[in-house]
């Protein structure tokens, strides 16, 4: 599945594989991967466990290097790690010694040592705008899972970043806690439009929040299928009861129980 | 997550005196025993005996021996802090350097450090720079394992997370690797704390003039053995009340490396 890269490609991923291990007898992580990423679009990606969707997600990230091909972010190479990409993890790694509002602001201290009023400020704001203006001087572990992973997404969006890259952030979550968080994250992503890269299991959560779902392979990883979805925005509840969006997922489940017959 | 059975019926109040009258009843059946079987001090002194013994030694002699201890176990503590926990970082940082070091570590760790004292106050004589010594051969290894074990354990992604915002080592460090060592460093110096107390005696059983340990010994030599028995027993106390000391102090300036109590 390739897409020619368009001017309006905004992360673009060329020709991309990774291997961990130089025998060729061993497959690589990820192999000849062509992806284009509009700018503020929200892509999902799906996958059997170890078919190198993280590797995927750290290679744009600056953290890893591909191997092969390419990895460009607005028409320029990543060849490190970059200031404009926001991380979430599947755990929340909030620093257990740190308020809610240090947490958020860490970021900032751990680049450059410091950080002004203005940046506390904005800290503050965000954690608002998560709704956890109330739990700013609380300690993480005062927190429940649901509230760490919203800290965690606002300690990522702290400098502003293009690019939003999420592993699996709400796979330790509950199904209910889970549903709520992921229809937080799509009002603070229309509020302020990033790019993000969501990696998950969940077919239905993926549907649910993406522009695009990826479908990959298992190991060595490549793309199966992108799939379009066209369902409106913004996203509700009501979206799951939908029948395009059970059209959606089936034929992703199909992609990911029987992929030869996809 | 206690794995224990509920107690059912059994009140708090119970379960904290519980120590307390364990303990109590031991000292009533040995002062039983002692009564009893008649037995004679120098085979098992009754804790009366000791009690009395206690009280028959001046107090500022005790003070004199405590200090003679506590200083040389206290130098060799904070010694080995200083020495240990630089080399745990070096250690994270530099596989060379943990390749060349760690063997030699582990043999100064097997070596029985008894059997080592007499030859170091030979080659340095017998003043504190020797005692403190000995306290650091055995106090410095837990503290190098526990501290480099919890550096290495910190979590991937925050690592992942500090080399995604190219921070310098340093910071990564400091900020992140040290602080999640703390519940490790922690268990290390309590470990290290009890040790420093048994390497200051021993170091007082080769040669001193002073200090608890030389008490024990000559009291013993005198055959006023009540006298040891309570020269033991303040040592006992001295070392606990060091170990809980090491224990408030994590609690105090670290209330979050403790796991949280569970409420009820």
């Amino acid at each position: 599945m390739t897409t020619p890269a368009t001017n309006r490609s905004f992360v673009t991923l060329a020709g991309v594989g990774h291997r961990y291990d130089p025998n060729p007898a061993i497959p690589s992580a990820v192999t000849g991967i062509d992806l284009d990423i509009r700018r503020h679009e929200f892509v999902a990606v799906v996958g059997p466990s170890g078919c190198g969707k993280s590797t995927l997600l750290r290679m744009i990230a600056g953290l890893l290097t591909p191997t092969d091909g390419e990895v460009s972010v607005f028409g320029k190479q990543v060849d490190g790690p970059r200031d404009d990409v926001g991380i979430v993890f599947q755990k929340p790694t909030l620093l257990p010694w740190l308020s809610v509002r240090k947490n958020v602001l860490f970021p900032l201290r751990h680049k450059y040592g410091r950080y002004s009023r203005a940046d506390e400020k904005r800290a503050d704001e965000l954690l608002a705008m998560a709704g956890l203006e109330s739990f700013a001087d609380k300690m993480p572990d005062e927190l429940s899972g649901g509230m760490q992973q919203r800290v965690g997404i606002v300690r990522a969006l702290l400098l502003n970043p293009d690019i939003l890259l999420m592993d699996e952030p709400f796979s330790a979550l509950d199904a209910m806690t889970r549903e709520q968080i992921g229809f937080d994250l799509l009002k603070i992503w229309e509020e302020n439009p990033k790019t993000v890269l969501f990696i998950t299991h969940s077919i239905a959560e993926a549907v649910l929040l993406a522009d695009r779902v990826l479908v990959m392979s298992k190991r060595p990883g490549t793309v199966l299928d992108v799939l379009d979805v066209d369902l409106p925005r913004p996203r509700t509840t009501h979206t799951i009861s939908e029948p395009r969006f059970g059209q959606l997922t089936e034929r992703l489940r199909k992609h990911i129980y029987e992929p030869e017959a996809a | 997550m206690s794995l224990k059975l509920p107690e059912g019926r059994t009140s708090r109040a119970l379960l904290a005196a519980a120590p307390w009258l364990f303990f109590l009843a031991l000292i009533l059946l040995w002062e039983l025993v002692c009564q009893v079987f008649s037995l004679p001090e120098y085979v098992l002194p009754a804790p009366i005996a000791i009690v009395e013994a206690f009280f028959n030694v001046e107090f500022s002699r005790w003070l004199t021996h405590l200090w003679a201890t506590l200083r040389v176990a206290l130098m060799g503590f904070a010694v080995s802090i200083l020495v240990a926990i630089p080399i745990a970082i070096a250690m994270m940082r530099s596989e060379l350097l943990t390749r060349t070091l760690y063997p030699l570590l582990v043999v100064i760790q097997s070596t029985p450090v008894v059997a080592v004292a007499p030859l170091i106050i030979v080659l340095m004589g017998s003043d504190d720079p020797s005692r403190v010594l000995i306290t650091c051969l055995l106090t410095f290894f837990p503290l190098v394992v526990s501290t480099a074990t919890g550096i290495n354990e910190t979590p991937g992604e925050l690592v992942e997370l500090s080399r995604s915002l190219d921070a310098p080592l340093r910071r990564e460090t400091w900020q992140i690797r040290i602080p999640y060592a703390i519940p490790h460093i922690f268990s290390g110096l309590r470990v290290a704390i009890t040790l420093a107390i048994i390497g200051a005696v021993v170091a007082e059983f080769v040669a001193a003039e002073e200090g608890l340990g030389y008490f024990i010994q000559f009291s013993t030599s005198f055959f006023r053995i009540p006298q040891a028995f309570a020269g033991l027993f303040f040592l006992a106390v001295v070392s606990l009340l060091l170990f809980k000391s090491v224990q408030w102090i994590q609690q105090w300036f670290f209330p979050w490396s403790l796991p949280r109590k569970s409420g009820h």
